[in-house]
């Protein structure tokens, strides 16, 4: 482990040094054993600031998206669900692979929860490798939570998702960490639009979360970085996997961020796509 | 007093400029007799219709949603309604997955020379929501006092 952790601290340190980028997103300690915090390192000398251990957690590609126009490239640590966000940003324009300088660390399994769907272990797309690709580990069953959600009555199901909204606080930590929740403005914080209720009740937290599983179900690389923050705990990916499902059974295969070439279901059509409106 | 007894559901229909409206209008024309739950909303074209439209209809108070365009192939703006299709199928899976009964939304192709085909549409999804009775899922919460007997507050 110290060994990889090393790896990182001197590429990182190297890259600074040539200048080769402006800085590099990595993972710091706390002052709490069992918690890493995203760091931006700028200089050589930070670099050993860089920690790598089974409870870096965050996912660090949403960042990329607070700095799109870099001066320098970005150095950025890229694990399986790094590069896939990194993949979908670049296929939904957000950020250019040029401006990215992507330092391979293939995962060795981490201590958080969202880890359980985890189907790429090793970065797909990277400039540098700095260890040998782990084996992906068998994921847990994709659909297991949607199919169980599924066989309840629908005003069963009315009912669980009312109760899982009404724990919902609309603090938005779902889109801030979500990767591809990628607009300039969202449209929660448009006030007076009228598209979204800002009422803190069952109606208006129930019409945010089909909404936000609407806008990245599609897109959605199944990261997981929206429950990992959601300080009440609540399933919403149960939303957005179902959204997956639902395209998996229309079109076939589907999965995102496996490459930077793919479209979104909904940014593409297909004239052969099932008619069920006649 | 059954919440059903007497109820008028209350349906938006959003229809295409190019094709359905066109129906809508000839049925009009014709003096064709439909229920008058309907309530057209025209919009240039099925895919200006956000999945959020029906969402806060749901919640301002309408039973039934229909969003009605042209004929996959007949779009004014030559591909509108074939991204209407993949997104609608994804939204109504959404809506019936959060509880939404199948009934309450719809989506259909009419063209602009089926008033007949726009007069059934609206007749059995009305004859659907009567039998369905008024929605309480995703309905804001009412004012006290205010359209008191006639749908009441979410479950």
């Amino acid at each position: 482990m110290s060994d990889r952790q090393e790896k990182m601290r001197q590429s990182a340190e190297k890259l600074l040094r040539d200048g080769e980028v402006g800085y590099v997103i990595g993972w710091g300690a706390t002052r709490f054993c069992d918690r890493t915090t995203p760091v931006f390192i700028d200089s050589p000398e930070g670099a050993a600031s860089l920690v790598w251990n089974e409870h870096a957690v965050n996912s660090l590609a949403k960042y990329l998206l607070d700095d799109k126009y870099p001066d320098k490239k970005i150095g950025l640590f890229a694990r399986g669900c790094e590069s896939r966000a990194v993949n979908r940003m670049i296929k939904d324009n957000q950020v250019k692979r040029e401006s990215l300088y992507l330092i391979g660390v293939p995962c060795d399994g981490k201590s958080s929860d969202r880890c359980r769907l985890c189907r790429e272990r090793n970065p797909l797309v990277y400039d540098v490798l700095l260890w040998e690709p782990e084996a992906n580990a068998a994921p847990a069953d994709r659909f297991e939570r949607v199919r169980g959600v599924e066989a309840m009555s629908p005003d069963e199901r009315y009912r669980y998702w009312g109760g899982v909204y009404d724990r919902c606080i609309r603090c938005y930590a779902c889109r801030n960490a979500c990767p591809v929740c990628s607009c300039r403005e969202c449209y929660v914080d448009m006030g007076r639009t009228g598209f979204q209720g800002k009422q803190h009740s069952r109606s208006d937290n129930q019409i945010f979360g089909v909404t936000r599983a609407f806008h990245v179900g599609d897109r959605c690389i199944e990261c997981g970085e929206c429950e990992r923050a959601c300080p009440m705990g609540l399933p919403i990916m149960g939303q957005t996997q179902k959204m997956l499902k639902e395209i998996n059974e229309l079109s076939g295969e589907y999965e995102c961020g496996l490459d930077a070439d793919s479209d979104s279901f909904l940014g593409r059509f297909d004239l052969d796509d099932k008619d069920e409106f006649m | 007093m059954s919440l059903t007894e007497g109820f008028e559901p209350k349906i938006i229909a959003f229809c295409c400029n190019w094709c359905t409206y066109t129906g809508a209008d000839l049925a009009g024309l014709n003096r064709m007799k439909y229920p008058e739950n309907v309530h057209v909303a025209r919009v240039p074209c099925s895919g200006r219709v956000n999945p959020q439209f029906i969402l806060r209809a749901f919640q301002k108070g309408c039973d039934g949603v229909m969003v009605c365009g042209c004929h996959p192939g007949d779009c004014h703006y030559s591909t509108g309604n074939y991204f209407t299709r993949r997104r609608f199928m994804l939204m109504k899976r959404m809506l019936e997955y959060n509880g939404i009964d199948p009934g309450r939304f719809h989506a259909r192709w009419i063209s602009g020379s089926e008033a007949a085909k726009f007069r059934d549409t609206v007749a059995e999804v009305s004859e659907r929501l009567r039998k369905l009775g008024p929605n309480t899922k995703y309905r804001e919460a009412l004012r006290e006092g205010a359209d008191a007997g006639k749908g009441g507050a979410g479950i």
